[in-house]
């Protein structure tokens, strides 16, 4: 497998759309524990991102990762914006000059964002935030990756985990962020963080299972 | 929503436009929604910020003796690292830059990854966090209280030792002081709207009002029926008072406005809260009423109180000149 800049490019479009199609269901979400700008400020950044699709394509790797990092932090903005833009600086870092990613270079790719994640964030799996969906499929996919297991068997298993951790964010209390100054910490409700999260781990899979 | 706007998606641009216009002795910085003082000075450089809707914080706060620039994120959000990284150079004058942070989860990430960014040597660049809300317990697991009213008392205690040429470590140290020392508690009884979202989040009913409510509209501690002042103050006293010990203490008091409360009903406030302190032996030093730090057109108010050393005192006295604060003695 060969994910070119234009490959990975395309797989962002694709999230876009993921993102743009569910504004009702976000924004109620957030709604509800948050503010409700969560579906806003990620769908701006994600515009943002094919907005600058014809300057991005003629990048590198690693120029294309650092770039959707600072679009992400200059544009999505509050906690989500740097943190985001945080995790994709880092894969940048981590991944460095390379011409494509291949299947171990997704796996740097998605522990460098969800490693940048953690420590920006100071945040752990269970805090009921955008990491449940990430943590559990960065997890299953290093795993999988090792006992070799077919990869699109692997990438099943991936969008499973990542789905399964954000429902599980309904059960979980917050310790960060607006829902954790509710009395009820947000129990009973989904993580938005979380469920865009997922969309972008599913549309990996997705994009990805044609690309084997 | 009836606001005296243009674009909803431009209010942040077009008040700090029209602040640059209204206070010549500022500077804005388009697109990266910085405001700071215009002309530079020789000393430790003072940052503030957040989000917006809560003016006059923090770019009312600009100006002799208090911040020399305000970082402005869009309403009720976090401005990002690149927007903070251009308050810090427009404060840097080379003996340092102190951030005063109020204490949310989006603000410390992007003041942190700002400090990150930033290409000041470590021991030129610093950060206080201030957390004076006692609505809620404070925590190291979790996110802990919020920064409210009582920031500016850290923007005009940090801002005088800053003025008088002190380093960053000393302008620090009375930063922290102050925050140590002040603690909060407020009440909203109207909701408020994000332009860019148009309508209110949440609601208050007309008989009800919500102790411990954010400047965010974050829920507060418990909903009450409407009480009189006189109980209010009570209510939101007690709950400062059982968190800290100011007995025989000298104190500032601010009594502070959430946006859509007259000024009437803050000396109405003021009233109450003083007569109380005074029966519990707090000796007040001296008292802001006011809108210092608001939630837009919510109604309410806030109490905070800081316990006054000599040091403190003195730098309570000293010059400032900024739009939202003058103390000309």
């Amino acid at each position: 497998m060969k994910i070119t800049t234009e490959d990975y490019i395309e797989y962002l479009e694709n999230v876009a759309k993921r993102i743009n199609e569910n504004k009702d269901y976000i924004t109620k979400l957030d709604a509800t524990t948050g503010d409700g700008d969560h579906w806003v400020n990620m769908n701006m950044g994600f515009s943002k991102i094919l907005d600058s699709k014809d300057e991005l394509k003629n990048l590198s790797i690693k120029e294309l990762l650092k770039k959707i990092g600072m679009i992400m932090m200059s544009t999505v903005g509050g906690s989500s914006g740097v943190l985001y833009g945080g995790a994709y600086i880092n894969a940048s870092k981590k991944l460095g000059d390379v011409d494509f990613l291949n299947e171990e270079g997704i796996l740097i790719l998605l522990e460098a964002i969800s490693e940048a994640i953690m420590s920006r964030g100071k945040v752990e799996f269970g805090n009921k935030t955008m990491l449940d969906s990430l943590y559990p499929a960065v997890e299953t996919y290093r795993q999988k990756l090792n006992e070799k297991v077919p990869y699109e068997k692997l990438l099943e298993a991936v969008e499973n985990s990542s789905k399964d951790g954000m429902q599980e964010t309904k059960n979980m209390e917050a310790i960060k962020g607006r829902a954790s100054y509710r009395n009820d910490k947000g129990v009973g409700h989904l993580d938005p963080g979380a469920v865009t999260m997922y969309y972008q781990i599913s549309e990996l899979a997705k994009f990805l299972k044609i690309k084997i | 929503m009836k606001k005296i706007i243009n674009n909803p998606n431009d209010v942040v641009k077009d008040m700090l436009k029209g602040m640059e216009l209204t206070y010549g002795e500022l500077k804005y910085t388009p697109e990266l929604e910085v405001i700071s003082r215009k002309e530079k000075t020789k000393k430790v450089g003072l940052v503030s910020g957040g989000g917006s809707g809560h003016e006059p914080a923090h770019a009312g706060y600009v100006g002799y003796g208090m911040l020399d620039a305000a970082v402005c994120g869009n309403v009720f959000a976090s401005p990002s690292p690149d927007r903070i990284l251009k308050g810090i150079e427009e404060a840097d004058n080379g003996k340092g830059v102190l951030l005063i942070v109020k204490n949310y989860s989006g603000d410390i990430m992007n003041f942190e990854m700002a400090m990150d960014l930033c290409e000041l040597d470590d021991d030129m660049i610093d950060m206080v966090i201030v957390r004076d809300d006692v609505a809620m317990e404070d925590s190291d697991f979790s996110t802990g209280r919020r920064g409210i009213a009582g920031t500016v008392f850290v923007h005009k205690i940090a801002g005088a030792m800053s003025q008088r040429g002190e380093d960053l470590a000393e302008v620090k140290r009375v930063a922290q002081k102050t925050i140590d020392n002040v603690r909060s508690m407020g009440m909203s009884m109207s909701a408020c709207i994000i332009p860019a979202v148009g309508k209110a989040g949440f609601e208050i009913k007309d008989d009800e009002i919500e102790i411990g409510m954010g400047i965010h509209g974050e829920a507060g501690i418990y909903k009450k029926s409407l009480m009189n002042a006189k109980d209010l103050a009570f209510e939101l006293v007690e709950k400062i008072t059982n968190d800290f010990n100011y007995e025989d203490s000298d104190v500032a008091l601010m009594i502070n406005g959430l946006g859509a409360t007259p000024l009437m009903e803050l000396y109405i406030m003021s009233k109450e809260v003083i007569e109380l302190l005074k029966s519990k032996n707090i000796n007040i030093y001296k008292v802001f009423v006011g809108n210092f730090m608001t939630a837009l057109e919510m109604a309410g108010c806030s109490v905070s109180l800081l316990k006054l050393d000599y040091e403190l005192k003195s730098l309570l006295k000293d010059k400032c000149n900024t739009p939202a604060m003058k103390n000309m003695e």
